[in-house]
């Protein structure tokens, strides 16, 4: 009885480990396509460039974490020749509803080219309005030397009333962004 | 003979939303158009037809006590198969579908042909059972999905089929049009074999 659940379930994961190995490389196409892809359009719309982003991008290295594994990110260059106007990436913050994803833009200044939100559980009707323009387009070309801070705080950025936890995320994952720009930069030329 | 009655039973003396009444909550949820409920009536025809053919196969290895445990880890591998696939060669379905792909799981039809039918049958009438089933299921879906288009959205398959100034019944394509829509369709079935019984 056991050894035939157990020879079941083996058959079971083996099977499905091998068609996640299969699909693995067209999934990420997938959600390049579909979920980045927009996103990264969207950041990058106020830049002059001629090259597709996703087809050009490539991981750079961001030194190692504190378990010794490497951290890597892929970043997607806005070129117009061989002159990169702008670049975006994507980074994360802690929301109310888990964490958010947000891919950043920035131009060859490190100023903001343009901010999107690709995935997050946030409260509809609440958090979940961080996806609005009324409060991304806030971040286009603002300049972001220091940092971003909501209004709240003293900053430039209106957040959402009543979603103060959603649109600190944001802002944090933007930090996060703008922390680890100098670094990108100096990898990318 | 037998193995043509096993698949036509499944298209309309017990097809499965409408007679058998299973299989509930993908039917009321995913039909807000005919393509979503075509594409879930396929994903289940897929996994009820494998599991159909695996479970039948197996039937005499698997011991009686353990049997449930069984049928669910070969329903569910399908259906991880299923999501994998969908995920990687459809995503904007997988988007819409979302976590009823998952949910396929649970469906009562495959869990239901399953014990039923593939664990008592040899493989070619179980094939033809979930074969079956599982077109009667695409076709109820696909249908409610229309029904609910066309009176909801005024479209079919994406495209515009009524005149232009039809303005939208849009409780059609929320969740309260679907327990419409179905009281109706089942209703109707019912009116028709009574009709059918009487003069037979």
């Amino acid at each position: 009885m056991i050894i035939v659940l157990a020879v079941i379930c083996g058959c079971s994961g083996l099977v499905l480990s091998f068609t996640n190995q299969v699909t693995l490389e067209q999934r990420e196409n997938q959600l390049l396509t579909y979920v980045q892809g927009p996103s990264i359009q969207s950041v990058l719309s106020g830049q002059e460039y001629d090259n597709d982003p996703i087809q050009d991008r490539f991981t750079v290295s961001l030194g190692e974490d504190d378990q010794g594994n490497p951290i890597e990110m892929t970043v997607f260059p806005a070129k117009k020749g061989d002159d990169m106007v702008a670049m975006a990436y994507a980074s994360s913050g802690m929301g109310y509803g888990g964490e958010i994803d947000v891919m950043v833009g920035f131009d060859r200044e490190g100023n903001l080219a343009g901010v999107s939100i690709m995935t997050h559980a946030e409260t509809p009707g609440l958090g979940a309005r961080i996806e609005e323009p009324g409060f991304t387009e806030q971040f286009r070309n603002l300049e972001v030397k220091d940092g971003v801070q909501l209004s709240q705080d003293g900053g430039e950025v209106d957040g959402i009333s009543g979603a103060s936890f959603s649109s600190k995320g944001v802002v944090s994952a933007i930090n996060k962004a703008v922390d680890v720009f100098p670094k990108v930069k100096e990898e990318v030329s | 003979m037998s193995v043509v009655n096993e698949f036509t039973k499944g298209l309309w003396k017990e097809i499965p939303p409408f007679r058998l009444v299973l299989g509930l909550c993908p039917t009321l949820a995913v039909t807000t158009a005919a393509k979503n409920g075509m594409a879930m009536g396929l994903a289940t025809t897929f996994v009820l037809v494998c599991s159909n053919i695996l479970i039948s196969l197996l039937r005499n290895v698997i011991p009686r006590k353990v049997r449930i445990a069984a049928f669910i880890v070969v329903i569910a591998s399908f259906v991880v198969i299923v999501e994998l696939l969908m995920q990687a060669y459809y995503y904007p379905m997988y988007k819409i579908l979302g976590l009823f792909i998952p949910l396929i799981v649970v469906n009562c039809i495959i869990l239901g042909r399953a014990e039923a039918f593939a664990s008592k049958n040899p493989l070619l009438p179980s094939l033809a059972d979930g074969l079956g089933m599982g077109i009667g299921f695409t076709l109820s879906l696909t249908f409610l999905g229309a029904v609910r288009e066309i009176i909801g959205n005024g479209t079919l398959f994406g495209m515009s089929v009524l005149w232009s100034s039809y303005e939208p019944f849009s409780v059609m394509v929320k969740a309260p049009g679907a327990f419409l829509c179905l009281g109706v369709i089942l209703g109707l079935m019912n009116w028709v074999s009574t009709l059918q019984n009487k003069r037979g």
